[in-house]
């Protein structure tokens, strides 16, 4: 027992989430961060917790951290200076990467620039063919010559990828052993020891964008250990990534392309976390920060993974919990184009210089000022007593707006709130048509300063009918790294067809894949028996897609062929509404998670309420185009069972809570609020996405 | 909710969340590789006239904005809920293009109301016909192109009319495919009916229809406030294709775009006459075809991106489209392949908005893209086929930057197969995919490069298909002192002496151990090349896109060991700006061999040209057009032309008096 303390540092705000395991009580703080010396904040965040809380870091057990220093150093381009060794005519493989243009109505669309200059690429002679057999031996006189031109380009370090290299990594990892001994202490990484899946631009582009920003994210770590021993903190750092589980910061120096998305995916372990809580199985969590909405589907308490999710333009494809960007921001920008139409986003005021009501500069309304007009925000003061709200600002703003249209000011501002939403709309709308969801099965849980602001807005337009906003929606993500599991992927390529032959290569390939998990978890976890996941990639035989099934161990062992046709067509039948006995079935490949669980804490519940909840004030506010007598609640004052009815606002110091009219509160034992949208539970709207 | 300024924008999310719900519906439940790996689909929320208001805007083929449902819409009486409408036939309504393109449409009834429809279409891989896939630029009648289905009920009243699906299924190579590719098409209008009528629920029935109008109209408004951004005036195009059939002469079409304050006519006259092969566009002259119309769509999105895609873009607009010509094809031309000449329209059209403007867009894109697949055999006998991908080229060259390389623009929706997937899937060995240096059109902004693709088939019988090979001789023009992109070459065995130029040739019939190579042609460049920054030239040198021999040629620039050498290159620049020479046709550069051809077949000659052919039936204009070819270049043979237009009325009369035949006919076309 002890202290478990997880800290996520995004691009305002620093969050920490302090659990202490014997009382159960979660305590939380906000700083500024420091983009400027990253990992200062934590430093005086643990000054800040000791001098509040009294924590004694001698206590802390536990202790992970969330970061965007790899996701910073790529989107700002200040990554190192990377080579790229590729077989011969294939150098372009960055540059052509899959053809398609980010916008392809526009003639002047471009792919973004690559992360490697072309003319720190080297074709090299030597090809495997599909199978991972030899067909040109590599020609190991041509590496000098390859050297000689990372010196000269001066490269600081070098990416492997070779093609077919997932089924036999030989002549990579041949070149990286003549590299290193060449050059002792270059940093050199193989593609295919990074993700070893089929698609050539995907595993190079994954590579390099972990090659990018190994060293700038291994010095970080290093700096930030040694400033929490400084500190007294003894427990070893323990780093969130983007699938969602942690490992070791000492792996994550190696291995940082498993950490880029690190501080998203805690969020959505948050959220899914907090979700089984309160018995919810079927979550959308939905972030809304400075600049963009963005939103997580967590199915039956898990949730969803996927490869290819973006880091800024790129994307990278190992297993990461699936976070979704569906519109725009609390800082989006409100205009009137010229038709007179008034649109919202994409442009952001961000954080810097952020909305006019901030007073920091920012002189274009945006979706936050919005609010401070229509009385919604302003009724308290905002994040942490750092900003004190200038409404009178953000009304001369909109009122701009609103002379173009000639609408009064509240029912502009009220406009932009629904251009704004049905923009997430859309984009919601859009996720769900992907994976064949009905929302209306789902609760919504918003977080980040702006979530539980706008959620009613979106649970209305998309006719879900509960929302859960958790006790501390802006900690969420810190909360979420404290109770994350120790987690690794595994993946190899099979490509063969499910059959009587192949039963004993599909086993031989399951205990490959285990004996990699088990040598991982050993270094990272020590003799925790790990829990094992086993799914495969799998098609009818002519499809040109794979639906990853889930298999079980014993299955594969015992060679179960019905059984593991079954699975498929199973998954077939689930996703498409038919199966075809009669076709032979592809495994693509095959996949295998491994997880140590970290303790869950228990929560301390909140005292129950002993008399009915007491608005602190009533305040004007503009809600649903009418000028409205709204109950504001401080999120302090509330106990458990409290309930009460829409229109209202709940403040608390990271976030506001808007009721709208036609919505019911109540809250938990452990401080959630559930709200719920009476016009759905009434039996209206029937009819969903 | 009145449908004021602060509802448009919150109306056209809710449409196009529907119209982008039915294009996911189908990408996810589809089998055709079309539709999964090409997206060679539409979809739609129509009127009740038959006008697309909505359409998704980051799914799909990019060629269907505004299709106008409008003629087939009213060919089916009596629509009742749960009936669902098709055809495949071009020449029903123009509303398919082509025997492939499967469109459907299904009645949204509200309260007893019909209140608008949703609509999509979808390529099927074969609909039976003379070749599997049903295209091939050999035909020359559409009977040869599969089965057609005039607009008829596949489904009334929720029934699905099996007796339709057993005779498409006695038509077709792989029913089972076709009939897949159905249902998720008919789960699509589904989807898109629920959606609207969550939609309708939503906002009110006479909200809905107001709002239907609403955003033709602003997308009206858009495209009128752009437009009048273009100055008045005419601007004449023209374009080439290589082959007008198979080994053929060159197919022209050609554009006067008529720039009338807000308003704009594309007058088409001046394209060749329809042709004896599958290139034909079936248009059926309607004034706002969406085929002749996907240039337009593509510049007016570049001039302003946040426009809506709808048929309200259209209503500025006017294409006048001369019936018997290629792009307005009359029964029986075959129109299989009319993704060629519609690519064509495409840069036609960029073309002539950027003889207007050529400030404010790029120079000519790659275009000539051919989609290159492969049947073959596996170790076991099986046959295998499989797209391998797209190979073309880059965007052109940007008034601001450099076209992207290898694909871009107007065929940047395609995206490729992995070379690992490829050789996984098909025994076949990739020994390049890669861009083509010296292949971008020299420029301020260099043209993006094109890409080549080079692989070994090991089996008898294996047969290469390079869909809509071209490019070959017409390059693609650079613009403001810019240079035309390099062509394309394919080629057999290039490695070996019996090394053979292909040409054209779409299909490849291949012995085991043979190496095919496309190298795809490259865009054209934007500004002059000796405006071109220094260091962006040595950047391109190193990174191997441009050789030292072309700096120094093409950009004036003179490298000294992986260095500029400042002095030499002002010096060069200084000699090569004092040498240029006046373009022909400026600003647009087109290439040697088109301005080779352009002396001979001058604007003018063209001219007499379509008034002879204009004059004469149909179904002579293709034969004549290739007589008059082959006795003016006799004439040069010859050595006996003389300037002027004078010599093809010289020649058409002499075909009178070959061809008696022709003239009482003539008399009376």
């Amino acid at each position: 027992m002890g202290l478990r303390i997880g800290v996520d540092i995004g691009g305002s705000f620093t969050d920490f989430a302090v659990l202490d395991d014997a009382t159960g009580v979660l305590e939380s703080l906000k700083v500024f961060s420091r983009p400027d010396s990253p990992g200062s904040e934590v430093i005086t965040g643990m000054e800040t917790l000791s001098r509040r809380y009294g924590i004694d870091p001698a206590e802390v057990v536990h202790f992970t951290h969330g970061t965007t220093v790899g996701v910073n150093a790529v989107v700002q381009r200040r990554g190192i200076r990377l080579g790229l060794i590729t077989n011969r005519h294939f150098e372009d493989v960055l540059n052509i990467a899959r053809l398609k243009t980010p916008d392809m109505y526009h003639l002047m669309s471009v792919r973004p620039a690559p992360l490697i200059d072309r003319h720190c690429t080297f074709g090299i002679d030597g090809r495997l063919n599909a199978q991972g057999e030899e067909i040109a031996p590599l020609d190991e006189s041509g590496i000098a010559e390859t050297i000689k031109g990372l010196e000269r380009t001066g490269c600081e370090g070098v990416v492997i990828s070779l093609l077919h290299a997932y089924r036999n990594p030989v002549h990579e990892h041949r070149v990286r052993d003549l590299i290193e001994a060449a050059m002792p202490g270059f940093f050199v990484s193989c593609a295919s020891d990074v993700w070893p899946t089929i698609r050539e631009y995907e595993r190079t582009v994954t590579a390099v964008i972990g090659g990018y920003v190994q060293p700038r994210v291994s010095h970080y770590l290093g700096s930030l250990q040694k400033a929490l021993i400084e500190t007294g903190v003894t427990a070893p750092l323990q780093v969130t990534k983007s699938n969602g589980g942690i490992m070791s910061a000492e792996r994550g120096k190696t291995d940082c392309v498993q950490m880029i998305l690190s501080g998203t995916a805690s969020g959505v372990i948050g959220a899914a976390w907090m979700a089984r809580l309160c018995g919810i199985d079927n979550v959308m969590s939905l972030d809304i920060g400075g600049t963009t909405a963005d939103v997580a589907l967590i199915v039956g308490g898990a949730p969803r993974y996927a490869t290819g999710e973006y880091i800024g333009d790129y994307q990278i494809h190992i297993p990461s919990v699936s976070v979704t960007s569906i519109g725009d921001g609390g800082g989006s920008i409100a205009s009137v184009d010229t038709l007179g139409v008034l649109k919202v986003g994409p442009e952001s005021a961000g954080s810097t210089p952020g909305p006019v009501c901030y007073g920091r500069g920012g002189t274009a309304p945006t979706i936050t000022d919005a609010f401070a007009v229509m009385g919604i925000l302003g009724q308290s003061p905002l994040g942490y007593d750092t900003v004190n709200l200038d409404i009178a600002a953000s009304r001369r703003a909109v009122g701009q707006l609103a002379e173009t249209l000639g609408q009064p000011v509240e029912a502009t501002a009220e406009a932009i709130v629904n251009v704004a939403i049905s923009g997430m709309y859309a984009g919601i709308s859009r996720l769900v048509s992907r994976f064949g969801i009905d929302p209306r099965q789902f609760s919504l849980m918003p977080f980040g300063g702006a979530g539980p602001m706008l959620a009613c807005y979106l649970a209305r337009t998309l006719h879900m009918q509960t929302i859960a906003v958790p006790t501390t929606p802006g900690v969420l993500s810190a909360l979420g790294g404290l109770i994350a599991d120790t987690r690794n992927d595994f993946v190899r390529i099979t490509w063969y067809d499910l059959t009587q032959a192949t039963l004993e290569r599909l086993d031989q390939d399951r205990a490959a894949l285990e004996r990699e998990a088990r040598d991982w978890i050993v270094e990272e976890a020590g003799d925790a028996a790990p829990e094992l996941t086993l799914s495969a990639e799998m098609r009818y035989k002519g499809q040109s897609f794979e639906i990853e099934t889930p298999l079980t161990v014993e299955d594969v062992r015992h060679g179960k062929l019905s059984a593991l046709r079954d699975a498929f067509h199973r998954e077939h039948e689930r996703l498409y509404h038919y199966r075809d006995e009669g076709a032979d079935i592809q495994v693509v490949s095959l996949r295998l998670i491994a997880t140590v669980p970290t303790p869950k804490p228990t929560l301390k519940t909140i005292e129950t309420a002993r008399e009915p909840a007491r608005p602190c004030d009533h305040v004007q506010a503009w809600m649903d185009g009418a000028h409205r007598r709204v109950a504001l609640y401080r999120r302090s004052d509330l106990r458990s069972g409290h309930r009460f009815e829409g229109p209202a606002i709940v403040a608390q110091d990271d976030t506001t809570t808007s009721v709208l009219p036609g919505f019911s509160v109540s809250v938990d034992g452990w401080g959630n609020l559930h709200l719920i949208n009476n016009a759905v539970t009434n039996g209206e709207n029937r009819d969903g996405l | 909710m009145a449908f004021d300024n602060t509802v448009v924008q919150i109306f056209a999310n809710y449409c196009v969340a529907a119209a982008e719900s039915m294009a996911y519906t189908l990408v996810r439940t589809a089998h055709s590789t079309f539709i999964k790996e090409t997206e060679d689909f539409s979809c739609a929320l129509i009127t009740p006239e038959g006008l697309a208001f909505a359409s998704p805007r980051t799914l799909g083929a990019t060629w269907y904005i505004g299709l106008d449902y409008g003629p087939v819409l009213s060919r089916i009486e009596d629509y009742r809920p749960g009936d669902i409408a098709m055809t495949n036939d071009p020449y029903s309504g123009s509303v398919a293009t082509h025997t492939p393109d499967i469109v459907m449409w299904k009645p949204v009834f509200y309260q007893g109301m019909l209140i608008c429809f949703v609509g999509g279409h979808i390529h099927n891989t074969d609909m039976g016909g003379a070749v599997p896939a049903s295209l091939s630029r050999t035909l020359t009648e559409i009977e040869q192109e599969g089965i057609r289905f005039p607009p008829v009920k596949i489904v009334r009243e929720g029934v699905l009319d099996e007796s339709l699906l057993d005779i498409m299924a006695a038509n077709v190579r792989v029913p089972k495919q076709n009939r897949g590719d159905l249902m998720a098409q008919i789960a699509m209008l589904h989807n898109g009916e629920k959606r609207v009528l969550e939609i309708i629920e939503r906002f009110g029935t006479a909200d809905f229809c107001t709002g239907m109008d609403a955003l033709l109209d602003y997308a009206e408004r858009q495209a009128r406030q752009v437009i009048a951004t273009v100055p008045d005036g005419d601007y004449f195009f023209a374009e080439y294709a290589d082959e007008d059939s198979v080994a053929g002469k060159p197919m022209r079409l050609a554009l006067n775009l008529q720039i009338r304050g807000e308003e704009a006519i594309l007058d088409y006259t001046g394209s060749d006459p329809q042709l004896a092969s599958s290139l034909n566009m079936p248009t059926g002259g309607m004034v706002r075809h969406a085929l002749a119309l996907v240039g337009y769509h593509y510049v007016l999105y570049t001039l302003q991106d946040d426009i809506l895609l709808n048929a309200g873009l259209d209503r500025p607009v006017r294409c006048v489209l001369p019936e018997g010509s290629v792009v307005n094809a009359v029964a029986p031309a075959a129109v299989g392949m009319r993704s060629l000449t519609c690519k064509l329209t495409h840069v036609l059209t960029f073309g002539a908005f950027s003889r207007a403007i050529p400030e404010r867009l790029p120079a000519c894109a790659a275009a000539g893209l051919a989609i290159m697949s492969v049947k073959t055999m596996d170790s076991d006998g099986r046959t295998l086929m499989a797209s391998l991908g797209p190979v073309g080229g880059g965007a052109g060259g940007m008034p601001f930057g450099d076209g992207s390389d290898g694909s871009g623009a107007n065929v940047a929706f395609l995206r490729n197969t992995p070379v690992e997937i490829n050789e996984a899937e098909v025994p076949i060995l990739m020994h390049r995919y890669c861009l083509v240096p010296d292949s971008g059109g020299p420029g301020r902004y260099r043209g993006g490069l094109g890409l080549c693709m080079e692989f070994q088939v090991f089996s008898p019988g294996t047969m290469v298909t390079a869909r809509n090979r071209d490019r070959t001789h017409f390059a693609s023009w650079g613009i403001l002192g810019g240079q035309a992109g390099a062509t394309a070459r394919f080629t057999r065995n290039p490695e070996a002496d019996h090394a053979e130029a292909l040409g054209n040739t779409d299909i490849v019939h291949c012995q085991p151990g043979d190496v095919i190579r496309l190298v795809g042609c490259g865009a054209g460049g934007y500004g002059d090349p000796l405006d071109r920054l220094s260091e962006e030239v040595l950047r391109d040198v190193r990174c191997g896109y441009v050789s030292p021999e072309r700096a120094r040629t093409d950009y004036g620039v003179v490298l000294d060991h992986d260095r500029v050498s400042e002095e030499k290159t002002q010096a060069l620049r200084r000699s090569m700006r004092d040498q240029s020479r006046v373009l022909p046709d400026a600003p647009f550069a087109y290439g040697p061999y088109r301005d080779a051809f352009e002396t001979r077949w001058t604007r003018e000659r063209y001219a007499a040209l379509t008034d002879i052919l204009a004059s004469l039936p149909v179904a002579w204009r293709f034969f004549i057009k290739h007589q008059l070819f082959d006795g003016l270049a006799a004439r040069y043979d010859k050595g006996e032309v003389v300037e002027g237009a004078a010599v093809i009325h010289e020649l058409f009369e002499q075909l009178m008096k070959r061809y008696p035949a022709l003239s009482p006919q003539r008399d009376s076309a």
